[in-house]
């Protein structure tokens, strides 16, 4: 239960290596502005939402990920727009007036959602993805570990991204070897539901395989042995970026007045 | 004192005895080999020594194993991470998964226990130093060989400065080069430092080990020198000897051998126990 | 509330298996997700609060490796994690028709968490395959949310099922001296 997936996409990380001054700041302050983008997408009229993400796609190009942001936001909004188009302006029974189009009845108050839904998703989908794209998520966990964040917390969210890249190997070796056993990926429906098990299994047996011993290898080396840790290289910080984090949390319910008071 | 001290210790998987009565203690930088087959328990009793076991359900039958003078159970993690460190088999399975480059994974335990950023560099230094690290600093843990992820693996268990190592069959998967390179490392070990090194075959630990402990199903069947264990009854059945050692025995057998000179799997101790005989001879 | 370092462990690579399993649904163009059997694994292994957090945790890591509007599922993926931990705690795993019943009652909560983000962030479609269903149902006329919802539970009551008897089959073949670190899991063993 996701919004569509791209088919065939690898699981290499959106993060586009780079020194601009994205990457650069403190991700604790990029995560900040996420959450201001996120509230703002909900808050903001079509008039907002818009130039907010046009604004996030032209800082998000000067850090050098436009590549990465023009595939994100066409997968994902290509396909919203057209189920959105046939959806509202041509299925649900809005009220108000209706338009022709190329022969097609169409209704305007349902074009008008489109355009808050597109500007709305826009908005909230570049804002993340100018802190994916500029924020190793090492550089993330050294900032949550610098500033006292719970060790085990940190925990789930590095490790899958760490082991993600050799078990998607894996996968993949399995896939090879089960072909080469006579495997048909392109068969009926039922030869391929019948492959499921066969290259899932021997996957999951692996993977929970190793857990009992790098439990007990994170216990022998300390692991939570103190409520926080220290971390090499932490992420710069600095009492502006402090202000501005600040600054940026107390607008939040600004913004969220702002919006409620626009709707009424 | 005795570092570790396994005292009548017994142990079983749900029904399946593995270790029966098994006493030995390790001195501080004692250089020690557990020997036996598959199944003899020798994991097991590495797991046991390096502070694994008791674990869950899993407690010993009778027995205990004590760390100067104390049992694993009373010790806080910080102390336990400096007493012990444990590496096993399987290269993977020994990195943290929680750190993204070389570097931070040798940091990952001294961090764990909060120390000053400067100490962590200087253990962290010390470790790449010791294990040769130093070109594979920023690379991903996941992405290394597996020689090199055992390399790190001890090199992340020397940051947490233990006063024993203990080796589960490190060299297990390794190509002959992989493993020279394993125990030339080892050698610039700190001298303090106990090893216990766990085994299946003879070669790799007998050259670091002084003492060795032969393990034959969950009993400790022999606890002497190198060259008692060559000439153990048992050895030859469970490992089988190489070709020197071999040589050697078939000589003593035969009264050929010096009486004063061990029998050794080391090429040039066997030659020079020959040269007076083969000297005189001539 | 503080977990056993076994259970992060668990935790970390149930969300592994979670993207994985996804993928290889992918490879054999199966036209479900099934991107939760490491959630539901966690949820019987290790308890409800274990498996909430993996659900919310793999929709964060989704966002951060492809897709960061994927991670406003979230509650999905929360109600999935402890609702498979709640039934496994009365025992809902214990066999495989009971198996099928807790996939189904995981479809049918999980779906109606999933409507109103599906209806009020995203206007109603998702920009997958149920949007034609959606879609149809409107114009048969259904109002908005009965099409959303009806589109989507047929779907996710499949997709839900099918994960839970991969979660148990997977689970049933465990050796015991793994389960045996994980108390929770007495509640589902005979």
């Amino acid at each position: 239960m996701a919004v569509a997936r791209p088919q065939g996409a690898d699981h290499a990380l959106l993060y586009v290596p780079g020194r601009s001054f994205l990457h650069r700041l403190n991700p604790l302050t990029k995560l900040t502005l996420v959450l201001w983008c996120a509230v703002a997408a909900f808050a903001l009229p079509p008039e907002g939402t818009i130039p907010l993400a046009l604004l996030s796609i032209l800082i998000g190009s000067f850090a050098g990920a436009g590549r990465v942001f023009a595939r994100r936001l066409a997968l994902t909004l290509l396909p919203l727009s057209v189920a959105l188009f046939v959806v509202h302006g041509m299925l649900v029974d809005h009220a108000g007036a209706r338009a022709s189009l190329l022969g097609l009845d169409l209704s305007r108050e349902g074009l008008a959602y489109m355009v808050r839904i597109l500007g709305r998703i826009a908005a909230l989908l570049s804002g993340s993805l100018l802190f994916v794209c500029t924020t190793h998520p090492s550089r993330l966990l050294k900032a949550l570990d610098a500033h006292r964040f719970s060790p085990g917390a940190a925990y789930v969210i590095a490790s899958p991204l760490l082991l993600l890249e050799p078990f998607t190997q894996r996968a993949k070796a399995i896939r090879e070897a089960q072909m080469a056993r006579g495997l048909d990926l392109e068969g009926s429906f039922m030869t391929r539901v019948k492959a499921f098990p066969a290259l899932l299994m021997p996957l999951v047996t692996l993977a929970l395989a190793d857990i009992d011993h790098r439990a007990q290898v994170l216990d022998g080396r300390g692991f939570r042995a103190m409520p926080h840790r220290t971390v090499l290289d932490a992420p710069a910080d600095s009492r502006q970026q402090r202000a501005v984090r600040w600054a940026v949390l107390v607008s939040i319910p600004v913004l969220i007045a702002g919006g409620v008071l626009w709707h009424l | 004192m005795a570092l570790i001290n396994v005292s009548g210790l017994s142990f079983a998987y749900e029904s399946t005895p593995v270790l029966q009565n098994v006493n030995l203690s390790v001195a501080p930088g004692e250089k020690l080999a557990i020997l036996g087959g598959n199944g003899s328990g020798k994991s097991t009793l590495a797991q046991w020594i390096a502070g694994w076991l008791p674990r869950g359900s899993y407690a010993a039958n009778a027995g205990e194993v004590t760390v100067e003078g104390q049992p694993w159970a009373e010790l806080d993690a910080a102390t336990r991470a400096g007493a012990v460190q444990f590496v096993g088999q399987v290269p993977m399975q020994q990195l943290s998964g929680f750190s993204f480059t070389v570097r931070d994974e040798i940091a990952f335990g001294p961090g764990n226990l909060a120390l000053p950023e400067a100490k962590i560099r200087a253990r962290v230094d010390a470790a790449v130093e010791i294990c040769n690290l130093g070109h594979l600093l920023d690379r991903d843990p996941f992405s290394l060989s597996g020689g090199e992820q055992q390399r790190l693996s001890i090199a992340a268990a020397l940051a947490m400065q233990p006063r024993a190592l203990v080796l589960d069959e490190p060299t297990g998967n390794f190509d002959p080069e992989s493993r020279e390179a394993l125990l030339a490392q080892l050698e610039k070990l700190p001298g303090a430092l106990a090893i216990v090194w766990c085994d299946v075959t003879l070669g790799a630990p007998l050259s670091v080990a002084e003492r060795v402990l032969l393990l034959d199903g969950g009993r400790i069947a022999y606890d002497g020198d190198v060259a008692g264990l060559l000439t153990h009854p048992r050895t030859a059945e469970i490992f089988g000897l190489p070709a020197v050692a071999q040589t050697a025995l078939m000589l003593r057998e035969r009264g050929l051998w010096p009486a004063e000179a061990p029998i050794s799997m080391d090429v040039g101790r066997v030659a020079s126990a020959l040269r007076p005989m083969l000297e005189s001879a001539r | 509330m503080k977990l056993e370092t076994k259970s992060l462990v668990l935790m970390a690579v149930a969300i592994v298996i979670n993207v994985v399993v996804g993928q290889i649904a992918v490879w054999i163009k199966l036209p479900l997700y099934v991107d939760a059997v490491g959630t539901v694994l966690v949820g019987i292994l290790a308890g409800p609060f274990a498996g909430a957090l993996t659900g919310v945790l793999t929709n964060l890591i989704w966002g951060l490796i492809s897709d960061p509007v994927a991670a406003a599922f979230f509650p999905v993926s929360l109600v999935i994690g402890a609702l498979a931990g709640i039934l496994a705690r009365m025992g809902w795993f214990k066999s495989v028709g009971m198996t099928v019943a807790a996939g189904a009652v995981i479809g049918v909560i999980s779906t109606i968490v999933a409507v109103p983000i599906i209806v009020y962030m995203f206007g109603g479609v998702t920009g997958a395959g149920t949007d034609f269903a959606t879609a149809y149902l409107l114009a048969v006329g259904q109002e908005l949310v009965q099409s959303v919802a009806i589109a989507n539970l047929v779907q996710n009551l499949a997709d839900k099922i099918l994960t839970c008897l991969i979660a148990w089959l997977i689970v049933k073949r465990l050796p015991m001296r793994f389960t045996s670190g994980f108390a929770f899991y007495g509640y589902t063993k005979a």
